[in-house]
């Protein structure tokens, strides 16, 4: 880094992923999902009915744009063209501008189904993490939602709120959580999530003495204390499973387990793709069903 | 969007959106007086008897910093944003201010209004019973409603006869009785009134002159029949609350699948429900018809009798689902939530509830109201 050249320390990995062991070519339906959030963007593509490919990105400030960009990521890892997928969903903020959508469904749904198919069809309740928002779910075995909360207006305790923290204590943000533990003793939460009085507060806290590492732990367990009167408000039944960016936070996901007394369910897959996976299995599903009310329409 | 192209509602979007303008020009060109009146326990064929205009005090949804002066910011949003229009010149029209004893949040409103809006003239607090189930509510209310009558006989300087009376309870009867007859186009199957035009139609009654509001609801009654509908039923609400009068959000969940069918609040049903029981001494008349009306939260107990009320009118209506539209911070309305959501939800309506503010967040409440929709229905997905 030169003199004068800012690192973006709030800057999380984009990534982008397609199974090699599998062959598209072959697939009977092909199917996207694309979910374009206020923080981050994913394009997921479904290769009858099973993950293939994902994209992970930042949303600009298109949604078209980062729509069209999240997909084009799987699309050139993969040779595939927009015109080899059957059938398309947005979900998200910009679920109704995704241009080469045929429907949109909320996150709220795709995130249920998401998490089922990541987690398993034992998973009963979803807590999304998002870039600025939170959301607490119920669902049912098919991962259809039964009930579900969100917060309210502000963004306070999300994903956009963690970011802001990364830059001000200079950490990335990926070590965030690592960081949080590494404390004498657990402080005490910050008083505020709010984005803004969080970050005074924590100035506060580094002139008063604090380690970096313990400001971090006190944003975290604020974090966490937040959400879990979110989730109890829906009530906690097992299994228990976390989604977007904040998932991959374990400063933040052990304190809510520990507030909960309950572990999340743990996955193999990227749970910031929950709901674009969700999004592309709704897909699939459409698919299938019309494939074969055609093919009984035509006996 | 939800509403009908062919503008039969016209009159009363107008009405509702150039609500001020209205109120002035009733008053230069009939020469009377205008009364603001908080709360829809107000009697307002007193008012009317009086040659009045009683004209409800709405807010405007827009942000304020004029009231944090006179109000906790834990106070309702409608009861801040309401005395925001009075401070902020909006009703300086009006000649006087009433309000009827409700709940102490709109009480904090009525006292700031009459004591900082420098154009209200007179002021009546009517301390009508919240017991109205007590065996000696009736004699209370009537004896306040004649006290109210001659609050308004000095206000007048003129009896106010009995026939004033009788005229003044013929005219709001009657518009409870057409507006009962509008909401029951809602009970059909994609109906002819969607959830938009009857909210326009019943908060303008709320502030227009009845007489020409009667004479707007029959001409657009007499057109109904004739109506065809153009939009998709979708999946039928029900909305529940305090007051709400905020159309960019009853729109936006019209356009997204669903139809509003009926609702349980002051800005719609529980406003013109009942009609007054006529009989031969119209103060009394008056005195019952509030005491009997549907109730507010905070004019309902011991017993609860608005939970087979709302429940009543969800299945009359065939509401699929209802939707809670909670004003932040209204106490007696999210006293009642937790059993009204349990009574519904036995008996087979599933909630959502939404908590309201002065402005509210559209974004955030579609996703809510899509989500809870395809709770409902989306069975094609699994």
């Amino acid at each position: 880094m030169t003199a004068g050249e800012k690192k973006e320390y709030w800057r999380w990995e984009e990534s982008c992923w397609t199974d090699d062991s599998k062959n598209w070519r072959d697939a009977k339906i092909i199917t996207a999902g694309i979910d374009v959030g206020s923080v981050s963007s994913q394009a997921v593509v479904c290769v009858d009915g099973e993950l293939y490919g994902y994209n992970s990105m930042r949303t600009g400030n298109s949604s078209p744009d980062s729509a069209t960009n999240a997909l084009k990521g799987v699309l050139e890892k993969s040779g595939m063209t927009l015109t080899d997928i059957t059938y398309v969903i947005g979900t998200g903020y910009g679920r109704v501008n995704v241009p080469f959508a045929h429907k949109a469904i909320t996150e709220i749904a795709c995130h249920a189904r998401g998490a089922n198919y990541m987690g398993g069809n034992s998973i009963r309740t979803i807590l999304d993490m998002g870039g600025q928002d939170c959301k607490a779910i119920h669902c049912d075995e098919k991962g259809k939602v039964t009930n579900f909360l969100m917060n309210d207006k502000c963004a306070a305790g999300t994903g956009r709120g963690m970011e802001v923290i990364a830059d001000l204590m200079q950490i990335p943000i990926a070590e965030l959580g690592a960081r949080s533990f590494d404390v004498d003793e657990e402080p005490q939460a910050v008083s505020s999530t709010c984005v803004v009085f969080a970050k005074s507060e924590a100035l506060g806290l580094l002139k008063a003495g604090y380690s970096k590492n313990k400001v971090i732990a006190a944003y975290c367990q604020a974090m966490a204390e937040r959400v879990v009167s979110l989730i109890e408000r829906i009530g906690v039944e097992d299994k228990f499973f976390i989604t977007g960016g904040i998932a991959k936070n374990t400063g933040v996901v052990r304190r809510i387990e520990k507030l909960l007394g309950t572990k999340a369910a743990e996955t193999k897959y990227d749970s910031q793709i929950a709901g674009a996976l969700g999004a592309a299995l709704f897909g699939y599903t459409l698919m299938q069903k019309q494939g074969a009310a055609a093919a009984k329409a035509a006996a | 969007m939800s509403a009908n192209l062919d503008g039969l509602f016209d009159q009363f979007k107008y009405w509702y959106e150039k609500r001020h303008d209205y109120a002035r020009d009733w008053k230069a060109r009939t020469g009377g007086r205008i009364a603001a009146t908080m709360c829809t326990y107000t009697p307002e064929e007193i008012l009317i008897a009086a040659g009045m205009l009683p004209v409800r005090v709405l807010g405007a949804h827009e942000p304020q910093n004029v009231t944090e002066p006179h109000i906790f910011g834990m106070f309702c949003p409608f009861c801040r944003d309401s005395l925001a229009q009075g401070l902020l010149g909006r009703y300086d029209y009006a000649d006087g201010v009433t309000l009827t004893q409700s709940c102490i949040q709109y009480r904090q409103t009525f006292t700031s209004w009459r004591e900082h809006v420098p154009t209200v003239k007179w002021d009546y607090y009517l301390p009508m019973p919240n017991e109205v189930q007590s065996r000696f509510a009736r004699t209370l209310q009537y004896a306040e409603v004649k006290k109210f009558r001659s609050f308004m006989e000095g206000v007048i300087d003129k009896p106010i006869t009995d026939d004033d009376l009788n005229r003044a309870l013929s005219v709001v009867n009657e518009n409870r009785r057409l507006l009962r007859e509008l909401f029951e186009y809602r009970k059909e199957t994609n109906p002819r009134v969607n959830g938009v035009e009857a909210l326009y139609a019943s908060l303008t009654a709320q502030f227009v002159d009845k007489a020409e509001h009667n004479a707007e609801l029959k001409r657009v009654l007499s057109e109904l029949p004739k109506r065809k509908q153009d939009r998709p039923e979708g999946v039928r609400f029900m909305t529940i609350g305090s007051e709400n009068d905020d159309v960019s959000f009853m729109a936006m969940v019209e356009s997204v699948g669903s139809t509003i069918v009926i609702d349980d609040q002051c800005s719609g049903t529980r406003y013109f429900w009942n009609e007054a029981r006529l009989q031969d001494d119209p103060i009394a008349a008056i005195a019952d018809r509030y005491c009997e009306r549907p109730a507010c939260p905070t004019k309902d107990y011991p017993l609860h009798t608005r939970y087979d009320h709302v429940l009543k009118l969800a299945k009359d209506y065939n509401a699929r689902a209802a939707v809670f539209l909670q004003q932040k911070f209204c106490d007696p309305h999210e006293g009642d939530y937790p059993d009204l959501k349990e009574h519904l939800e036995q008996n087979g309506i599933p909630t959502l509830f939404l908590e309201f503010d002065i402005t509210n967040p559209l974004g955030p409440f579609r996703i809510r109201i899509e989500a809870f929709l395809e709770t409902l229905s989306e069975e094609e997905l699994f």
